[in-house]
């Protein structure tokens, strides 16, 4: 039992209130006891601590362990470089953390605009007297009253109603206003017609109401709670990164404590072995790898702007392509939202609106359509409700000029489901009536056909109830219109009387087409394996005919409507959601979230969207929440992870190609990250196993994973989208970004040929300037800072020939074209210039510890470059397409 | 189980909510209700006439409803006195309810309905009442741990609540989310989060079920605190009824403590339930 389902007397005794309202003391002490009446936010994580997190995880532990380690090898062992190395990688630290702090911070605006939904003062009754007192101030057992324009501060029981008439819109999504009563109410809450809800607001009358919830007890309240709550899960991507960084790290911890040991084995001092430890360390780290995954989603983020879908988290661009189900409104993302009279159903039967002007019926008709309706149209634009401004519409493409003085009005209420207009003609006074048949038919008399007035026979009303169904069947919305001549007598008869003893005229067939690239849309989505399920307020005929028209269904679709859906387990629900083929019809926004939190549950990557303040909660729980750019509230604008700009299914559906191909991109440039690691890695395994000078210091790696590399990254992170992106299912969560194909490809071809040409040039160099197996040249030595130089460019050579293989894991360099990406090019342009500016360039000589290169040495690089784009090719010929 | 229920009453609103709740308890065991005011020497008078209006207004619903009842009005330290009522009188069970104002302070530490929670020699349904409007709760959460101890009683006690209310059971156990070293977070499905339901759970449910109560339970993954809070505002829930807490401060320091958490920001009313005796 709820407070709705008791009279207005127990509604006093239950919350100890009276007419008269509380006293101030009470109000007080109820004020210390339910707190404020303002919507909170719950679980808002300060910024400071977001910030912090990005340098207490994992990867970032074992690196501050390293940096302390080097200022205390500097401490003990000062002049070995220590204090840049710690330096070096706690500057590595705070990039990572910064580029993700950046990537995951996401302004919260959503609670703040359902802040806005409350009033800031209200007019309350306490101690017998009218007092004006802020909102926040206000506690269960208050008796406020209420007036025209005002918005309802906290959920209240009807105690008084002057016709009192509210909005639901913010809360329920029903635009048609509700007039509330003071009468027990067995309803759900949300549907009782005595309770007025926080942040709906007054559109006629006044009435006083007896207030039992505030602040985040409201239904606006719990909205807030949900919006706030619910869990911003890791994306797949992060995760994907998580894993990886915690492969990486454990992989290079465990080679850096093996290699260690194995240096005290060899007799090799611990400051020595320690240094080795750490350079294998940050060796393993691919540090880039963050930052440029992070330009990489700002990149996609901005060429989905251009598509209109405007992303407002960049983690949602690469969501948006690991996406399995949409779930998606019916009007104004799959239908333009425009209504179209497309047939009637006059004169006993259906005719197109071309061929209705001929039929005498058609005057009649065509004249209840103008006149029976409140839409207009000012300057060749049309305003008012879709539906009226259709068939308004309808009428002057017939008859260019119908016009007639209104007497009266009985309005439209969603209970009555129709409206009548009362107006003078030249013949005398008509009554117009348009409705649902339900609604109209009962209060006809007869049926005017074939230029006659028939009385309505049992035969004749089974005729125009087949003409109904015939209309519906075609997803058709259809209205009853219907007319009589009156009396002068009549214009003072009350409503009821008014509309009785009509003719019907006919029905008018009406429908809201879709829009023209959903088809293909629809069609895109079912060969990517995306499942589409639609969920619509409307009907379940009109939402299967829509659904056929665009081919989002071929069979028998399961139509699950949302009392039904009140009704299920979630089990049963689960069960149903399984099917090939579903749509959800009679759909209020409070049912989204139960079904995309089933869908998540059962493994689904779900994108939803929605426009009203009760879809935020579903908005934010979803993997993607896609909000109407047009259309929406800013509550769901603020709770989306995406706004489309145009409300238009097509543009989601090029979005998730988009998340698909950064994605793709991702892996690309993560196989040209992780190749650099194996030489990078194997110079140090050769200077402990071989006694042989260091050929490659940590700052040398530094300057790849941080400097050269990341700029041809980033333009592999703008390749465009490969054609088969979206005629392949989306990739299972079980699959991993560093997959053994990455890791094999990288690690075993890629990364040994690079280490090869590494090594080459670095020994290569040292015999030119004479240096002899086993002998150890000091850090400073010129010979040695050349040689290291050597191996660095040899590298970074290497890398530039990489970054076209790694274009795509089965398609040819050759094929792709090596002009197709501009960006790709520049990438490089940049490296080269870094790469001659560390050889060169007398501050980067000092900082790197590099040395200027001869010209000749350049020229035993360009083989190994060559030799690992033919050893690519030649992997190419033998793998399977796949995406990457 | 219970034939002497006790209600503690005050100057709040809240205290009279949740002598309601009592006095339909009362009802569906047949027992007897106490409605106990103690009046502390500080209290102003119109407090103190608030208070004693509302110990009569209670008397007049419990002698409608034909359940038995004894008002006891008194004044002093109302814990103290509380608990030497509960000895006398041989109460079962004591509903007491708690402030937003004692939700302030960590562990609602010092508090009166603390003290009443930890130290009666008896059952105790503490009760955190923030929705007024909210007269019988149909659908009740009962969040559970995976250790339950004092199966019979718990059971007996959340089977005879619902029947009291005419209310539909909804178990939910918040369970630590699946994850490995490397792997990090792993997805399950409900029916593998059921396989994974702790046995003390499945007999709990087992026991319910004996009880006569209709029951539905789900595993949810996630942090406690957020989940039971999550639930009971998405479905929506009229009540949550979960067990008291029994972490140390130390360790709710360490380890959070949800019951906290849901008691400071709970969306419907909420009752901990501390058992007290076996059978």
């Amino acid at each position: 039992m709820k407070i709705s389902s008791v009279t207005p007397q127990e509604v006093f005794r239950l919350l100890v209130s009276s007419p008269q309202g509380l006293t101030e003391d009470e109000a007080r002490r109820r004020l210390e006891e339910f707190g404020r009446n303002e919507i909170s936010e719950l679980e808002k994580r300060p910024l400071w601590k977001s910030f912090l997190l990005q340098f207490t995880h994992f990867l970032a532990i074992i690196l501050w362990m390293a940096a302390l380690l080097a200022f205390l090898s500097e401490y003990f062992h000062p002049g070995a470089g220590m204090l840049t190395l710690a330096l070096a990688i706690i500057g590595v630290i705070l990039i990572n953390g910064i580029f993700t702090f950046v990537q995951e911070y996401k302004s919260e605006k959503a609670i703040e605009k359902l802040r806005l939904l409350l009033p800031f003062r209200v007019r309350v009754i306490r101690d017998a007297k009218e007092h004006e007192i802020p909102a926040e101030q206000i506690v269960p057992g208050d008796l406020i009253l209420l007036a025209e324009g005002d918005l309802i501060p906290a959920d209240g029981r009807i105690i008084e109603s002057n016709r009192l008439t509210v909005s639901n819109a913010p809360l329920t999504g029903e635009s048609e206003p509700v007039q509330l009563s003071t009468e027990p109410d067995d309803h759900p809450l949300l549907e009782c017609k005595n309770i007025a809800f926080a942040g709906s607001s007054i559109t006629s009358g006044s009435g006083k109401a007896m207030v039992f919830a505030t602040g985040m007890r409201t239904e606006v309240g719990k909205i807030a709670h949900l919006t706030g709550s619910v869990s911003d899960d890791l994306t797949p991507l992060q995760k994907e990164i998580v894993k990886t960084t915690r492969f990486v790290t454990f992989l290079a911890t465990l080679m850096g404590i093996i290699f260690f040991f194995a240096g005290a084995l060899t007799g090799r001092s611990f400051w020595e072995n320690f240094l080795f430890a750490i350079g294998i360390i940050v060796a393993n780290v691919p540090e880039g790898l963050l930052p440029t995954v992070t330009l990489s989603l700002a990149m996609g983020s901005q060429r989905m702007a251009k598509k209109k879908a405007l992303v407002r988290s960049l983690n949602a661009v690469e969501s948006l392509g690991s996406v399995s189900v949409i779930c998606t409104d019916k009007t104004g993302t799959l239908t333009q939202n425009k209504m179209q009279v497309r047939v009637l159903w006059i004169n006993g039967e259906i005719v197109s609106l071309s061929d209705a002007i001929h039929l005498p019926a058609s005057v009649n008709f065509f004249r209840i359509a103008a006149l029976c309706n409140n839409s207009t149209f000012v300057d060749g634009h049309s305003q008012g409700d879709p539906t009226e401004i259709a068939l308004l519409q309808a009428a002057h493409e017939s008859f260019s000029d119908i016009s007639a003085a209104r007497i009266s009005e009985i309005p439209f209420t969603s209970e009555r489901k129709m409206m009548s207009t009362l107006h003078r003609l030249d013949s005398g006074i008509c009554i117009f009536t348009k409705g649902a048949l339900e609604s109209v038919l009962p209060c006809c008399t007869h049926l005017e056909l074939n230029g006659q007035t028939l009385p309505l026979t049992a035969e004749l009303r089974e005729r125009i109830l087949a003409g109904y169904t015939s209309l519906t069947d075609q997803g058709l919305r259809v209205l009853a219109l219907a007319y009589r001549h009156a009396t002068q007598a009549e214009i003072s008869r009350t409503e009821i009387a008014r509309e009785s003893d009509l003719i019907l005229s006919g029905l008018a067939g009406l429908e809201d087409p879709p829009r023209p690239e959903v088809p293909q849309a629809i069609a895109k989505c079912l060969a990517a394996g995306i499942k589409t399920i639609m969920l619509t307020g409307d009907a379940s005929r009109t939402a299967v005919a829509i659904a056929r028209e665009i081919g989002l269904v071929h069979q028998e679709p399961l139509v699950i409507e949302g009392q039904e859906l009140a009704r299920m387990s979630d089990e049963i629900l689960r069960d149903n959601l399984r099917s090939s083929e579903i749509i959800f019809a009679r759909m209020t926004p409070k049912h989204k979230l139960r079904v995309v939190t089933i869908l998540k549950e059962e493994g689904e990557r779900v994108a939803v969207t929605g426009d009203g303040v009760n879809d935020a909660p579903a908005l934010k729980k979803a993997d993607v929440g896609i909000a109407m750019g047009l259309t929406g509230t800013d509550v769901a604008k603020e709770a989306a992870d995406m706004i489309l700009l145009d409300d238009n299914f097509a543009t989601i559906v090029s979005a998730v190609e988009e998340g698909r191909a950064v994605y793709e991109n991702i892996r690309k440039f993560t196989t040209y990250i992780f190749s650099s690691n194996i030489p990078e890695i194997i110079p140090y395994l050769v200077y402990i196993l071989f006694a042989v000078p260091l050929p490659l210091t940590v700052i040398q790696i530094l300057a790849i994973d941080l400097g050269t590399d990341m700029f041809p990254a980033l333009a592999l992170g703008a390749e465009k989208p490969a054609g088969h992106l979206m005629r392949v299912p989306p990739r299972r969560p079980s699959e991993r970004l560093l997959d053994w194909k990455v890791l094999g490809r990288a690690y075993l071809l890629l990364g040994p040929i690079e280490a090869a040409a590494a090594l080459f040039a670095f020994f290569i160099f040292l015999s030119w300037g004479g240096w002899q197996w086993g002998e150890m040249l000091s850090s400073a030595d010129p010979l040695y800072l050349q040689a290291t130089t050597a191996c660095l460019a040899s590298i970074i050579v290497s890398q530039v020939a990489n970054v076209f293989a790694c274009r795509s894991y089965s398609t040819s360099a050759f094929r792709i074209g090596f002009f197709s990406n501009p960006l790709l090019l520049l990438g490089i342009a940049v490296e080269g210039l870094f790469l001659i500016a560390l050889v060169y360039h007398p501050w980067a000589n000092q900082w790197f510890g590099t040395a200027p290169l001869p010209a000749a040495i350049w020229w035993t690089m360009i083989p190994f470059a060559v030799i690992l784009l033919v050893a690519d090719e030649i992997r190419k010929l033998f793998s399977k397409p796949q995406i990457a | 189980m219970y034939k002497r229920v006790l209600a503690a009453v005050n100057e709040h609103l809240n205290s009279e909510i949740t002598a309601r709740y009592a006095m339909e308890f009362a009802r569906s065991c047949g027992a007897k209700l106490f409605i106990c005011f103690i009046a502390d020497k500080s209290l102003p008078h119109a407090a103190l006439r608030n208070a004693e209006n509302a110990v009569s207004r209670l008397f007049i619903q419990a002698e409608e409803i034909h359940v038995p009842v004894e008002s006891i009005s008194d004044s002093g330290d109302p814990a103290a006195r509380i608990e030497q009522i509960v000895r006398r009188a041989e109460i079962d069970l004591a509903f007491v309810s708690t402030r937003r104002t004692d939700m302030k302070r960590r562990f609602y530490a010092g508090s009166v309905s603390r003290r009443l929670l930890l130290h009666l020699p008896c059952s105790v349904a503490l009760v955190r009442v923030v929705h007024a409007g909210m007269i019988r709760p149909r659908r009740i959460l009962v969040p559970l741990k995976a250790r339950i101890d004092q199966v019979q009683q718990r059971a007996f006690f959340t089977a005879q609540f619902a029947n009291a209310f005419d209310a539909r059971l909804f178990l939910l156990y918040a369970s630590p989310p699946a994850a490995s070293l490397f792997g990090g977070h792993i997805h399950l499905t409900p029916i593998e989060w059921q396989q994974r339901l702790p046995e003390s759970i499945a007999a709990f449910i087992k026991t319910l079920q004996q009880q006569g109560a209709e029951v539905e339970h789900k595993v949810s993954p996630g942090a406690a605190g957020k989940t039971i809070r999550l639930e009971a505002v998405a479905k929506p829930h009229d009540l949550i009824l979960m067990g008291a807490s029994q972490r140390s401060l130390i360790s709710s320091l360490f380890q959070g403590n949800p019951v906290e958490e849901v008691l400071r920001a709970t969306p419907c009313d909420l009752i901990l339930f501390r058992p007290r005796h076996e059978n």
